[in-house]
């Protein structure tokens, strides 16, 4: 009876406890190290916040409209804090990462190696939307204001398009750095974007025939335009 | 002011390098050894009008500083029309104008100029010659003018040769709706700012000494902007800024070769205003304390002159207006503040004949767009083209006003306008110092 007990129960229990304790050292180094991540995570994350205040990077995304959008898309926290907390969330997440790395577990070691080399493609990614936002208002603005002096009455149509010609080529080239359904992207895009001039080319054509008419004349005919005259020197 | 107190600016403090010249002028320049008098003329495919200028220019070197040493300056920017060979063949029928002595043959300099493309470089090359030739008194004068007279070298120069002044400053008679740019923002500007009534700050002839030529070659400036552009409110500007005497110089009509008045004002506008205003910010610490204007002494003697009729489509102005209105409101608002947008709104829908901008609005505008273009409030170049609609509302605005009124009631109109700029001065040093909007 006694042999049984020995071979039926403790042995299995004397083999759970002995992996458990070889286990055990490696989940107080996960424990501690993602204890230490996070509160590094929260002084970098502070100290980012606080260093942007201080360079004046919430005025600055005021000027560049940032802060508009973000409003615009239900965002009430102003960038600073927005990259304060980014930087909180990608110690963490390296430190849960470095921390699980640390049980040395094979199928979590392989999700820690993709993971870690799919981040510089998730910040190009986001690098190239940021770019992409950015210039889209810049070259958004400039058109309006050369559309305006030009006396083009749909001034901010086209303005509108502009900007979001450019910041739907970004998030084409943003998808395609990430690896998202590369093909689909990349045919979507050309299908939307070739429908969108075909669409502008046929609204102009057929809604605007007078005005394509005028201008056509304008820029390819020598004879003087139809209009009062206006000598006026400005310099 | 004294004509020995031309100051140096910080920008100015090192000596520069001397400009780069081909060795044709080289040897040209060392030839011809020094000089009293310089006159440049800058070009670009000027070959139907340069002759008849540089006739002038002879005729009235000839007449006017018979004993003087004078170097006639080229300073080309690649012409291939013929300009110069239009500038080496023109001659003067000496006899035919009365002039018997003419003993000091005129030496004249045909040079491409280095740098940047534009009348500033052009400048720049003028400028180093009148160094190296070490001349006292310089004049530089358009090559498209078409009424250019012999008394015009002799009214650019003589102040400078012997009254002792430092800049002459041109006044030509004109059209009430020729040079609305500077009759609405820079003359009433540049005299609010800097206290001195030149009523063509940037009319594009000019005389000015020795001195001030040393001085304009030292700036900091000649791969900037005003290379291409602005280089004639930045002379004006400089000189005044400097401390050095200006007075002006009656040269009656300005005819020049038209040209197409609706090409691109919005970058005519860009390039005027962005010269004032980035004059405003290097010279702050003249004008902040300067209070009223004064007169400045005018040579020569005034008549009244005929000038060519100017035909304005107000409607089309005010057109131009409202659909900056209607679409760039937000971005007027970023410049000039919700408050002075919510002035301008009633005029959307306004019919010519209610159609105004009163001068206290527009002096606004303008002081609000020179801060905004200090504070970077958007790419600067954005900023100066979003208010050409602005200004086309306030062209319309003085055409309604002096429809029917002579050109010396219009330049009393004119002369309301600065005395608000004047009085609203206060108001841009607050704002220019960072106090928010009353």
């Amino acid at each position: 009876m006694k042999d049984f007990f020995d071979k039926a129960l403790l042995a299995p229990l004397e083999h759970l406890g002995g992996q458990v304790l070889a286990v055990l050292p490696n989940v107080l180094a996960m424990a501690i190290i993602v204890g230490v991540g996070v509160a590094a995570a929260w002084a970098l994350g502070h100290a980012v916040e606080r260093l942007l205040r201080v360079m004046r990077l919430d005025e600055l995304c005021n000027r560049l409209g940032i802060n508009a959008a973000l409003a615009r898309g239900g965002v009430k926290a102003d960038p600073s804090k927005i990259v304060g907390r980014t930087a909180y969330w990608m110690v963490v997440a390296f430190a849960v990462i470095a921390g699980l790395g640390a049980l040395n577990l094979q199928p979590i070691n392989r999700f820690a190696q993709s993971f870690l080399a799919y981040i510089p493609h998730v910040l190009t990614g986001g690098v190239i939307l940021v770019a992409g936002y950015l210039l889209s208002n810049f070259i958004s603005q400039g058109v309006l204001i050369a559309a305006v002096n030009a006396g083009l009455p749909p001034a901010r149509l086209i303005a509108n398009m502009s900007r979001w010609g450019v910041q739907l080529f970004a998030l084409a080239m943003a998808l395609e750095e990430l690896g998202i359904a590369q093909s689909v992207v990349i045919v979507g895009f050309g299908i939307t974007f070739g429908g969108v001039v075909f669409a502008t080319c046929l609204a102009f054509g057929l809604g605007a025939k007078d005005l394509a008419k005028d201008y056509l004349e304008r820029t390819l005919s020598s004879r003087p335009r139809d209009r009062a005259p206006d000598d006026i020197r400005h310099l | 002011m004294g004509s020995d107190a031309i100051e140096t600016t910080s920008s100015s403090r090192q000596q520069k390098p001397p400009v780069a010249l081909t060795p044709e002028t080289e040897f040209r320049v060392q030839a011809i050894g020094d000089a009293e008098i310089l006159v440049g003329i800058p070009s670009y495919n000027n070959a139907d009008t340069i002759a008849h200028v540089v006739r002038a220019v002879s005729a009235g070197l000839a007449k006017y500083f018979p004993g003087r040493r004078a170097v006639l300056v080229n300073s080309d920017g690649g012409s291939s029309d013929g300009t110069f060979e239009a500038v080496s063949r023109a001659v003067v029928d000496f006899s035919a104008l009365l002039v018997s002595d003419h003993q000091s043959p005129l030496q004249k300099i045909i040079t491409p100029y280095h740098g940047i493309p534009g009348k500033g470089s052009a400048f720049r090359t003028v400028f180093e010659i009148a160094r190296r030739l070490k001349a006292k008194a310089c004049a530089v004068v358009d090559s498209d003018l078409r009424s250019i007279t012999p008394e015009w070298i002799e009214l650019l120069l003589r102040p400078i040769l012997e009254e002792k002044y430092d800049y002459v400053a041109p006044y030509y008679l004109r059209h009430k709706y020729d040079g609305t740019i500077t009759n609405s923002i820079v003359y009433p500007l540049t005299r609010a700012l800097y206290g001195q009534r030149v009523r063509q700050p940037i009319g594009g002839d000019f005389g000015f000494s020795g001195r001030l030529t040393e001085h304009y070659l030292d700036q900091h400036v000649w791969e900037s902007d005003v290379a291409r552009f602005g280089i004639d409110i930045w002379m004006t500007t400089e000189a005044i800024a400097s401390g050095a005497r200006v007075c002006q110089s009656f040269l009656g009509a300005k005819i020049h070769n038209p040209k197409d008045p609706a090409s691109d004002l919005a970058a005519m506008l860009m390039q005027v205003l962005g010269a004032v205003f980035a004059l405003m910010e290097e010279h702050d610490k003249v004008w902040l304390d300067r209070k009223e204007s004064m007169p400045v002494k005018m040579f020569g003697f005034q008549y009244e002159v005929g000038v060519e009729p100017v035909n304005v489509n107000v409607e089309r102005m005010i057109a131009a207006f409202q659909l900056g209105l209607e679409d760039l409101a937000p971005i007027w608002e970023q410049i000039l503040g919700r408050e002075i947008v919510a002035e301008l709104l009633p005029l959307r829908a306004s019919a010519p004949a209610e159609f105004r901008i009163a001068d206290d609005l527009w002096v606004r505008v303008v002081y609000e767009a020179a801060v905004a273009y200090r504070t970077r409030v958007m790419p600067r170049e954005h900023l100066l083209k979003a208010l050409t609609p602005l200004y086309l509302g306030r062209t319309a605005t003085f055409v309604l006003e002096t429809q029917g009124l002579t050109t010396a009631e219009a330049e009393r109109r004119i002369e309301q306008l600065c005395l608000v700029y004047e009085s609203r001065k206060s108001y841009l040093v607050e704002r220019w110092h960072g106090r928010p909007q009353v």
